[in-house]
């Protein structure tokens, strides 16, 4: 999209504007700090266009909601953060399983448990890519800057619709909290580009939501418009009724897999900084951050050049499923790869394994604090 | 002429998997002769039902049905409602499913006075996963999960939808399927969260150790503690203690309902009126 | 109303494919016209039978009590339905003391 429109805000508020303007008719939700704004923020744009923001009774119930909501046929959003994920990580599983798309955003803050409620954290990384029991795929973005709290909040429905299945947004406190200049696609531009989820327009007595191809997500009609099927968390059938059927079974929970891994292409977005000039010479260093970490690691790597040494920056924006495959190619090629993360190694496992490499250097924080632009210089020269 | 239920049942479904004798279709007939009665399209409906056998009761009517997680058929139901207000929906829970892990929910859902109707089945046991204590299993009885008999006091769960705000509460048994029929056409009818407790039997898991091994003893027990709430009004509160009143058992048709109010938030935020302020309400506290 | 039209002639009638035995029509029957009667292939080894179809009163307890789906009254209009007799009575009696079947050498008195 291109960025044609100016705007002054927070990040949890751009998550929420983005929303609506992407067509979300309903949010339910629950208070959280950092989070919390964006309920704020909905709940008057929202009632404005003539959609739903209820503030629930607990966060269980805030999801709940939303999928209700989104099964009868909306686009919904729900926002929270860690604590509250675990809290919804039973019917997010629902969701995945009955393969209803909705958008969550997680601002996350220190954990685990308590942790620092109103202090910046990247540990919900691990969580997003299962929150819940079972086998399926998360879809999961994280936001770089403020503008993509908006941008990465709108294709999150997209995603949702496309998919089929939740779709978490994480923002950390920092980036929620921040408040700044965003330059943003125009509102046209993005309700041109909404992608609504598929439906059958054939006859009722022909409509087989949950029969679709090896790679593909279900057909979920709209409620009440005469295509009356059923919803269930247990392994269903082509109707959606329970079943225990063995070829079923498994090619239903194959499918939720596969319909996600087959399409990672549609999915995958990255950002390289200043990364055109790194071919795998002694000396140059990648750095891999997300999130608020990102724009420190831009300026360092900025510090660094200035000094000589070729550093670039492998943003992923969309975490989950992760750029194995680009990971794998950069890694291969550069030798000195920090990961700059808050939290204790959550994503550098990931590069691990997508690697296959065990010596990648990493610098860590986990006390509610922001990693500066100086303490990734000074990493690199300690490791490098 | 005899009642058609195949036009409101998946056919392709039936027998249901409930074990023989077992309350739930009973509830099942009444609440499609209620349907039935008045004339509510199919497409307009919404069945949510929770986890346990009453679970089951979403995939056997030919409705728009839902299969929820344990505990959360209100909160679902919310979200189906406020997305889609003109349409009916309908909740279908347990005893351990709406009062247990549900009961937060439970509560709320009256509260709010959101326009659905909840059907709790009480069969007073955790029937489907064999037996376990529920809210409602009296004490003394013995349960799987407290083989030396059950020590955990019981909810009234009539009491508890009234004091949490539901504007229609009543109660009935699967021995009076006609009566029960009737008090599920007004919950329908209601505009605002009305709550119908279904008394029914679980012989196969609450009666086999409890002395009630057949249907019929248990229907019995159930007979013997309920009475009607014109009989229960006139007793003393001892003899109360042990009875639990059916019928109509509150009924406020001048409570606010959840999604007209905030039809008025929406017109609010659209220009169309001025701010809700206390004295849009009369209960100020 | 979602109706369906009764077989000819026929006061009560029964669908044995989802019948589960579990005795409540037979035992709310206050006429004696339904029983239990063995049945090997079924899962507790009985299935409903309707014994003594004149004798129905057209009181539908059995439709209304019956959780499957599984046994229909017609409608007044379609049969000419029977008064409760003491007959019927006692063959109810019968029934339901003997497991809610009729006693093999059960005679009826006239």
């Amino acid at each position: 999209m291109s960025a044609t429109r100016e705007v002054i805000s927070t990040g949890n508020d751009l998550a929420a504007r983005a929303a609506v303007d992407a067509g979300c008719m309903f949010f339910g939700g629950y208070p959280l700090t950092p989070s919390s704004e964006v309920m704020h923020t909905i709940s008057d744009l929202l009632p404005k266009v003539g959609g739903t923001a209820i503030q629930m009774e607990d966060e269980i119930a805030g999801i709940c909601c939303v999928i209700g909501a989104a099964m009868s046929g909306v686009r919904a959003l729900t926002a929270t953060s860690g604590p509250g994920v675990s809290l919804k990580a039973e019917n997010l599983g629902l969701a995945q399983m009955a393969e209803v798309p909705l958008v969550l955003v997680n601002v996350m803050r220190g954990g685990p448990s308590t942790g620092l409620p109103t202090r910046v954290s990247q540990g919900d990384i691990k969580q997003a890519s299962n929150p819940s029991h079972g086998d399926y795929r998360s879809i999961t973005l994280c936001a770089g800057n403020l503008a993509e709290c908006y941008t990465e909040t709108v294709r999150a429905f997209n995603l949702a619709d496309r998919f089929m299945q939740p779709v978490i947004v994480l923002l950390d406190e920092t980036i929620g909290h921040m408040h700044g200049k965003a330059d943003l696609p125009t509102v046209e531009e993005v309700k041109a580009g909404i992608v609504p989820r598929k439906t059958f327009d054939g006859a009722p007595e022909d409509y087989k939501p949950y029969a679709c191809g090896p790679t593909e997500p279900a057909v979920l009609n709209p409620m009440f418009k005469g295509y009356r099927y059923h919803y269930t968390g247990l392994h269903h059938d082509a109707m959606g009724f329970p079943t225990e059927e063995i070829e079923t079974c498994r090619k239903l929970i194959q499918r939720l897999e596969d319909k996600v891994m087959a399409h990672q292409d549609e999915i995958e977005l990255n950002e390289e900084f200043m990364m055109d000039d790194l071919t795998g010479e002694e000396g140059e260093v990648l750095i891999i951050a997300y999130g608020s970490v990102s724009l420190a690691a831009k300026e360092a790597i900025r510090h660094l050049r200035a000094e000589g040494i070729k550093a670039g920056l492998f943003r992923p924006i969309t975490i989950w499923p992760s750029p194995a495959k680009k990971i794998a190619e950069h890694t291969s090629k550069i030798k000195n790869v920090l990961v700059v993360e808050l939290n204790i190694r959550q994503y550098t496992e990931e590069i691990e394994r997508a690697s296959g490499r065990l010596d990648i250097e990493g610098l860590y924080k986990v006390n509610g604090r922001a990693i500066s632009p100086y303490e990734i210089v000074e990493k690199v020269k300690e490791v490098f | 002429m005899a009642f058609n239920y195949d036009q409101y049942l998946r056919v392709d479904k039936m027998p249901t998997l409930w074990c023989w004798g077992c309350g739930d279709g009973v509830i099942l007939k009444s609440f499609i002769r209620a349907v039935d009665k008045l004339g509510i399209n199919k497409d307009d409906m919404c069945v949510v039902s929770g986890i346990g056998c009453s679970g089951r009761f979403s995939s056997y009517v030919d409705f728009n049905t839902v299969h929820t997680t344990h505990g959360r058929t209100v909160a679902y139901a919310t979200g189906i409602k406020l997305a889609n207000p003109d349409k009916h929906v309908v909740c279908v829970a347990g005893d351990g499913d709406a009062l247990a892990i549900g009961g937060n929910h439970t509560i709320h859902g009256c509260r709010r006075n959101i326009d659905i109707t909840m059907i709790i089945i009480n069969n007073f046991i955790y029937g489907l996963t064999n037996s376990q204590t529920s809210p409602t299993t009296p004490q003394g009885m013995w349960t799987v999960s407290q083989k030396a008999g059950n020590i955990d006091p019981t909810f009234d769960t009539c009491k508890l939808a009234i004091a949490s705000g539901a504007s229609f509460v009543a109660r009935e048994n699967v021995t009076s399927p006609k009566k029960l029929e009737k008090v599920i056409v007004q919950a329908l009818q209601h505009k605002g969260f009305a709550l119908v407790e279904a008394l029914s039997n679980c012989h196969i898991n609450l009666g086999r150790k409890n002395k009630m091994l057949s249907a019929m003893q248990n229907l019995d027990w159930i007979d013997s503690i309920t009475v009607s709430k014109k009989k229960y009004d006139t007793l003393s509160p001892e003899e109360q203690l042990n009875l639990l009143p059916t019928g109509v058992l509150h009924q406020d048709t001048e409570v606010a309902e959840y999604c007209d109010m905030y039809a008025e938030i929406q017109k609010v935020h659209q220009g169309q009126r001025g701010k809700i302020t206390q004295d849009d309400f009369e209960k100020k506290i | 109303m979602a109706v369906m039209t009764a077989p000819e002639n026929t006061p009560v009638w029964v669908d044995t494919a989802r019948c589960k035995a579990c005795d409540i029509c037979v035992d709310a029957c206050p006429a004696g016209v339904l029983s239990m009667q063995a049945e090997p292939t079924s899962t507790l080894g009985a299935m409903i039978s309707v014994i003594a179809p004149d004798s129905c009163i057209g009181c539908n307890e059995c439709e209304l009590s019956c959780p499957d789906f599984a046994i229909y009254v017609a409608d007044k209009k379609e049969f000419k339905f029977a008064k409760l007799t003491a007959n019927s009575k006692a063959r109810q009696e019968a029934i339901a003391n003997n497991g809610f079947r009729l006693p093999t050498d059960y005679k009826e008195a006239n």
